[in-house]
């Protein structure tokens, strides 16, 4: 016994070092996991807050090519409007039409702090669950796909942006229409990577990168970015395609939120699937 | 001025420019500019190793918060606080340290700060980056957003001990 305390008292410098240094790393690793403590993030009230006041400060910094921005999806959005399209035929009756049902809502938001120099980038945006935003939905903006909600408060939202080690998102290339998974290499926030297309077919250069849609997480055919080369891997069958992000994450501001009214549904039946313990890797 | 009131100023202020102003900024090529190492190798010399490390986790918690990295700045934060006894004692000189000096650059001269200095700032920043890629076949960029981070880091805490520092004293 008396060698146990006199063993503490040697290393008391060392095991409180060690101590500190348990806490928090084990913080950091179940937070990237699943976020368990709200207050350590830019989601709780306080930090928010401050990031909201720098924000209304910031803000008009990028007014005038944010505002360009809003005006170019208005005019692509005006342009399906039923008004600027042309009658073609004088004798259809209008009916109440029950062939569309709504999929997807979305919750307009600003990003209120962000970094894109770190390994995992992680942005802070000012809706949180009283706008009805939940964990795990997709996040956009104008320009492509921003992230995936990686936690919440009543006011305030973290992102898991795109930027980060693993996100995953799944996209498809258009015209070919090959699936593979969204990564980041950390190198340039402009540019990221598409794991998991065979070599077997040719992708031009500059073909449109969409998401997929078949998580659920967002609707098909949002922009990611274009194509800008591919690499073979040595001893794969697998490029290694390498696309420019068609959003500039370093000046984002205006984010919408996905929501998918029939996500509930999808799961429900997916969870049908029998799972193969040998497919599972 | 009183010494504790003069460290809690400078830990508010150290933690609200790393927090407001340097994480806003981005250099790319994986550069993360962070200048509050300088706090804990400014604290003075007959600071004792416990309250070394609760300021450095406090710290280190407090940037956390604000910078969505959950922990990561902490771990950094107490990894070099616990090596600051170490690398004083390798740098001493002969008689020991003068309790009434502080350790910057004006008091213990050029040669002194860089190495010390450099080496905590390493010993952080590797660490730093080395949890937070934390995969074994991106050693390389570890080791590039280290050695880059560690040039901007030291000139820009450089420009901050010149403001902060009351030269005129020891002249």
């Amino acid at each position: 016994m008396r060698k146990l305390i006199a063993f503490f008292q040697r290393f008391r410098v060392f095991l409180f070092f060690a101590l500190l240094q348990i806490i928090s790393l084990s913080v950091y690793i179940t937070f990237l996991a699943f976020p368990r403590f709200q207050y350590l993030t830019t989601a709780n009230s306080v930090t928010g807050q401050i990031y909201s006041w720098e924000n209304d400060l910031t803000k008009h910094f990028n007014l005038s090519a944010e505002n360009t921005k809003l005006q170019e999806e208005n005019i692509a959005l005006r342009a399906q409007l039923p008004k600027s399209l042309m009658k073609l035929s004088n004798n259809t009756v209008k009916i109440k039409d029950s062939l569309y049902k709504q999929q997807y809502e979305y919750i307009a938001g600003e990003v209120i702090n962000s970094t894109v120099s770190n390994r995992n980038n992680y942005f802070t945006i000012n809706i949180g669950e009283k706008h009805g935003v939940k964990r795990l939905m997709g996040v956009f903006s104008a320009n492509g796909v921003v992230g995936v909600i990686h936690s919440t408060s009543s006011h305030f939202s973290v992102v898991k942006s795109v930027l980060t080690k693993d996100i995953n998102i799944d996209v498809t290339i258009e015209p070919i229409g090959l699936f593979g998974l969204l990564k980041w290499d950390g190198k340039h926030p402009a540019r990221g990577n598409i794991a998991g297309i065979s070599n077997d077919l040719k992708i031009p250069r500059g073909s449109k990168v969409l998401t997929r849609g078949g998580s659920g997480i967002f609707p098909k055919g949002l922009l990611v970015g274009t194509v800008d080369a591919v690499y073979a891997i040595e001893g794969e069958a697998v490029w290694d395609v390498v696309i420019n992000f068609s959003e500039e994450y370093r000046s984002l501001q205006r984010i919408y939120v996905v929501r998918n009214l029939m996500l509930e549904e999808q799961q429900k039946i997916e969870e049908g699937i029998p799972i193969d313990k040998e497919e599972r890797q | 001025m009183n010494v504790a009131i003069k460290i809690a100023i400078r830990f508010f202020l150290f933690w609200i420019m790393q927090v407001l102003v340097f994480n806003q900024l981005e250099f790319g090529f994986g550069i993360h500019l962070m200048i509050y190492p300088l706090f804990i190798m400014l604290l003075p010399f007959d600071t004792g190793i416990f309250t070394l490390l609760l300021l450095s986790f406090g710290l280190g918690i407090l940037i956390d918060a604000f910078s969505n990295t959950f922990g990561l700045h902490t771990s950094a934060l107490v990894m070099m606080a616990y090596f600051r006894p170490i690398i004083f004692n390798l740098f001493s000189q002969r008689e020991g340290y003068d309790p009434l000096k502080e350790p910057s650059l004006f008091d213990m001269g050029t040669r002194w700060f860089i190495f010390v200095y450099g080496y905590l700032l390493l010993i952080h920043h590797f660490w730093f980056f080395l949890i937070e890629i934390f995969r074994f076949n991106e050693i390389l960029m570890i080791l590039q957003n280290t050695i880059l981070s560690i040039i901007i880091s030291f000139i820009v805490s450089l420009l901050i001990l010149t403001l902060i520092s009351k030269k005129s004293k020891f002249k």
